[in-house]
């Protein structure tokens, strides 16, 4: 069903999906005043560095005056899932209000009844393949999956998944965590496994780990997470995220050391995040409305300046609000001429895979 | 909590009747400290003991604690025991030898007073920055290996080491391991008295007589209760591994850091048990080490 | 002068080497943010952090809230052991010991279990209950420290006597403790209090468990994301550590009257704690 949305999202210009008008509607004061009433809303997992996060944030605290509980930044969409169901009953700071995973993890935790359903007002605008017909979960933003090379280092960039298997990049390749954990780490395997010529799915995914498992044995793989610091001190010359992650860390270190980000030749993954406001949602209300700030131009707009390309691009880039500059600085089109949206049923599979694979070919 | 309860049935029970033998109103100060230490160290320690002799289930059984032999886990436990003995051997015997240049090397005061402040500071400096700060020197582009490549051609990296392994993690503890095995040592140095050295020279002995049969042997008990106690200090190291290697080195405390974070592995009764086999690592070193401190505390005074 | 001897010279050097080379790499390395230059930026970065501040702000308070507690529950505890309850001390000392048998993490899940939402006493499920809960992990960690200090501290003053004479004159067990006893282990408390903050403040097992916006859950993240900030921030850390280990000594050898005893901290059980 996603892969469908492979052709509005390459070509920029694409056909409209919805009503202009409704993007410009504002919250309800009611909505406003209930949420300003509960004061704060609790996220997990939102590192200030991913999709520009830490903009967003404070543009809604500073929007509405209301105080932002952030909980483990580093957490993976997995772990938010568990971070939910810890804390059912618990109207405490330590309850997560809303949720941001990988698409794979929006039907996961709905089937799992931690959701509640939300329409936000903007709902017509977010193309129908990428969101839950009934609102309880909704894309946000995507991506492409690709790795950072630190120049100083590998002057020559590597430029596929083939290209890192050679000796030469041995102790240098990294991923950013337990793909059974985090989405990013999970599509960066299943994108090795496309790359190896991995059908669709639980195939991809096993391929993906066996590739991984081929660096592991001949040196290639450095058992450390891939981070800027790691990325600018040698430890973790290469590592693997999506290219909007990169692209940010890249403008972060700012030439020192030089850093180019690749979309690998042999496999471009398209990734899709969606949100989600939690059953158990101490600060209902409050959530509602993080999810129109979200979804509202502005949100949107902020996203868009961290490299992600948010989820009602198209219908904003129609109403032409994206300023020049900003398409300018986006990732390449190309980048997106290729790419491969994983269907739900896909993931899924590669999801299982990996829980039931990675622990026993990585010997952890 | 029921102690605590039964503590106030006392205390009223008294209060009702004074006439009774002379109260002894005096214990009452000490109460606010033992409920604190009740509620907040005991109680804790007693919930996980509790869980660990469960099943997730409720019922009490040794199978949670049985998990604590799955492959996975005893190799956590083991990898922990390793890497902490190899840093407590490596700390105790190194700092042994640089407190015994401090003490009896006659360097100038100076030197010692420098050291030992430093050793103050080092032995607090761990965690997080720690972590930092050996990345910038012996990471892939650290200044010591770049010092080492460059200067005299020996490229660490290719032969092998990383920071992220265990010997490299093991250098690591050493920072700390090391000055705190100066601080600890250098009293027991101080305590060999000058006269017994001059004694066993007056009698014709030498210096390496004098080690082997009087100095080693007084020095044995403190020696090794420092190594008990470097022992457990690495065995409970968290924050330097964590922020060195994420999780990806899965020593004890970071595999129970993981099943509190709540992850997809999770399994509370798991956690507990992993927490009731670090608390009998801790208490079995640290009671060894209070009965070699007895002995050593044989030759002062 | 004494020739120095050889092998004890060298010792030193290389032990010297061995703990300068990383203060000293670190240093180098975060003096480099921009390239081809020698610069402060990473501090400056650091320094204007509002994020930075925030997480400094609330670990100053939680650490400064944790002496208070400390000195509150182990200054009266102390004094009425040596005053009153002799045969009792053994048992107080050893339970300011249990801290260093029972690891952070460990603690902290038991706290998180014991006083998580389906408990009687529900701390974790209010922001006030769980910076409590924060506060007295931090006063667990440096229970056996406190305690040490301060009574180590009275152990040099004559509390019987100087007990006896306050209470000649007509005071209050309460006056005698606040106006006689205090003043004098007042340096030892501040010793103790110095030693208390920098285990607190850059704590991260307990911090980061219990989801608080702290210091030491922000060096992790900071770790994460940039890359030459991380290095400034370890370079202060180290000098903050220093400060307050200085402080600590400076305190720990004023001592009231004329014993001149330096206290022993029983730095052979400091764990690493952060």
């Amino acid at each position: 069903m996603i892969s469908s949305m492979q052709s509005k999202i390459a070509v920029v210009l694409a056909v409209s999906t919805a009503l202009a008008s409704s993007a410009l509607a504002e919250p309800s004061q009611e909505l406003i005043d209930a949420a300003k009433r509960e004061g704060m809303l609790t996220t997990i997992a939102l590192p200030h560095n991913w999709c520009n996060y830490g903009a967003v944030i404070q543009g809604f605290k500073d929007k509405y005056g209301l105080k932002v509980n952030e909980l483990n930044p580093n957490a993976g969409s997995a772990d938010e899932l568990e971070a939910v169901k810890a804390n059912r009953g618990n109207t405490g700071p330590q309850a997560p209000d809303v949720l941001d995973v990988g698409l794979s993890f929006g039907p996961a935790a709905k089937a799992q009844n931690l959701l509640q359903p939300y329409k936000v007002s903007t709902w017509d605008s977010i193309p129908d393949d990428a969101k839950d017909p009934e609102g309880y979960w909704y894309g946000d933003y995507y991506g492409v999956l690709g790795f950072a090379v630190n120049k100083d280092i590998f002057p020559e960039a590597p430029t596929s998944f083939e290209a890192l298997k050679d000796s030469s990049y041995g102790s240098a390749v990294a991923l950013q965590g337990d793909p059974r954990t985090g989405n990013s780490v999970m599509m960066a395997v299943y994108a090795a496994g496309v790359a190896e010529g991995g059908e669709p799915g639980e195939d991809a995914m096993n391929k993906g780990i066996r590739y991984f498992k081929t660096l592991q044995d001949n040196g290639n793989l450095v058992p450390v997470n891939g981070n800027a610091q790691n990325l600018a001190q040698g430890t973790t010359p290469i590592y693997f995220d999506w290219d909007y992650n990169l692209l940010a860390m890249r403008d972060e270190l700012d030439g020192n050391p030089p850093v180019e980000v690749i979309v690998p030749s042999d496999a471009v993954i398209a990734g899709v995040y969606v949100q989600a406001i939690s059953a158990y949602a101490p600060h209902p209300n409050a959530a509602k409305l993080w999810m129109e700030y979200l979804y509202s131009d502005e949100g949107q707009l902020k996203w868009l300046d961290g490299y992600c390309h948010p989820i009602r691009f198209n219908d904003m880039n129609e109403r032409g609000i994206i300023s020049k500059t900003m398409l300018d600085k986006l990732p390449p089109a190309q980048n997106y001429a290729k790419a491969v949206f994983p269907s739900l049923a896909d993931q899924a599979a590669a999801k299982s895979a990996v829980a039931a694979n990675w622990g026993t070919e990585m010997g952890q | 909590m029921a102690e605590f309860i039964e503590r106030r049935k006392e205390t009223a029970c008294r209060a009702s009747s004074p006439m009774a033998w002379k109260p002894d109103w005096n214990w009452l100060g000490v109460v606010p400290y033992l409920l604190f230490a009740f509620l907040f160290l005991v109680l804790p320690v007693l919930y996980l003991v509790q869980g660990a002799l469960q099943t997730p289930d409720g019922r009490y059984s040794l199978e949670t604690l049985m998990s604590l032999s799955e492959p996975q886990i005893a190799g956590s436990y083991w990898l922990s025991i390793r890497l902490s003995f190899v840093s407590a051997t490596f700390g105790a015997f190194f700092g042994l030898i640089l407190a015994c240049a401090l003490v009896l090397g006659g360097l100038p005061s100076w030197v010692r007073r420098a050291f030992m402040t430093f050793s103050g500071v080092a032995s607090n400096f761990a965690g997080v920055p720690l972590a930092f700060a050996f990345i910038a020197t012996l990471g892939r582009l650290g200044l010591a290996t770049l010092l080492l490549r460059d200067v005299f051609g020996i490229n660490i990296y290719a032969a092998g080491f990383s920071l992220f392994s265990f010997w490299g993690l093991a250098i690591v503890y050493l920072y700390f391991q090391l000055p705190l095995m100066v601080l600890m040592v250098t009293p027991a140095l101080e305590g060999l008295r000058p006269q017994w050295k001059e004694a066993a020279e007056s009698l014709g002995a030498k210096a390496s007589q004098y080690w082997l049969h009087i100095g080693l042997p007084i020095l044995a008990p403190s020696v090794l209760g420092c190594f008990l106690l470097l022992f457990a200090n690495a065995f409970g190291t968290l924050a330097t591994v964590y922020a060195l290697t994420s999780a990806n080195f899965p020593v004890v405390p970071i595999v129970l850091f993981q099943q509190i974070r709540g992850n997809v592995l999770y399994n509370p009764n798991l956690g507990y048990a992993l927490a009731l086999g670090m608390i009998l690592i801790m208490a079995v070193t640290n009671s060894l080490y209070f009965v070699l401190r007895k002995r050593a505390e044989r030759w002062k005074q | 002068m004494k020739r120095i001897a050889f092998v004890p010279a060298a010792v030193a050097v290389v032990a010297a080497i061995f703990f300068l080379g990383p203060l000293v790499a670190t240093f180098d390395f975060s003096l480099r943010m921009v390239r081809g230059d020698l610069t402060l930026e990473a501090y400056r970065s650091v320094l204007s952090s509002e994020v930075f501040l925030g997480a400094l702000a609330f670990s100053s308070a939680a650490s400064l809230a944790a002496i208070v507690l400390g000195a509150l529950l182990v200054v009266p505890t102390a004094y009425w052991v040596r005053l009153k309850l002799p045969r009792l001390r053994s048992l107080v000392e050893f339970v300011s010991l249990m801290p260093l048998i029972i690891p952070p993490v460990v603690l902290v899940f038991g706290f998180i279990r014991v006083y998580g939402s389906s408990s009687v006493l529900p701390l974790t499920t209010s922001e006030v209950g769980i910076n409590l809960l924060l506060v007295i992990g931090y006063v667990t960690l440096s229970l056996p420290y406190m305690f040490r200090a301060v009574d180590n501290g009275l152990g040099v003053i004559d509390i019987v006597s100087l007990t006896e004479a306050a209470e000649s004159l007509g005071a209050s067990k309460l006056r005698t403790i606040a106006t006689v006893i205090f003043p004098n282990v007042r340096s030892a408390i501040v010793s103790g209090a110095f030693l208390t903050f920098s285990i607190s403040l850059g704590e991260f097992v307990i911090t980061s468990l219990l989801n608080r916006p702290g210091f030491g859950p922000y060096m992790v993240r900071v770790g994460q994301d940039q890359a030459y900030q991380p290095a400034a921030l370890a370079i202060m850390a180290f000098a903050f550590t220093w400060v307050c280990m200085a402080l600590m000594e400076f305190f720990a050898t004023q001592r009231p009257g004329t014993l001149k005893v330096p206290i022993r901290f029983p730095k052979f059980m400091r764990r690493n704690v952060t």
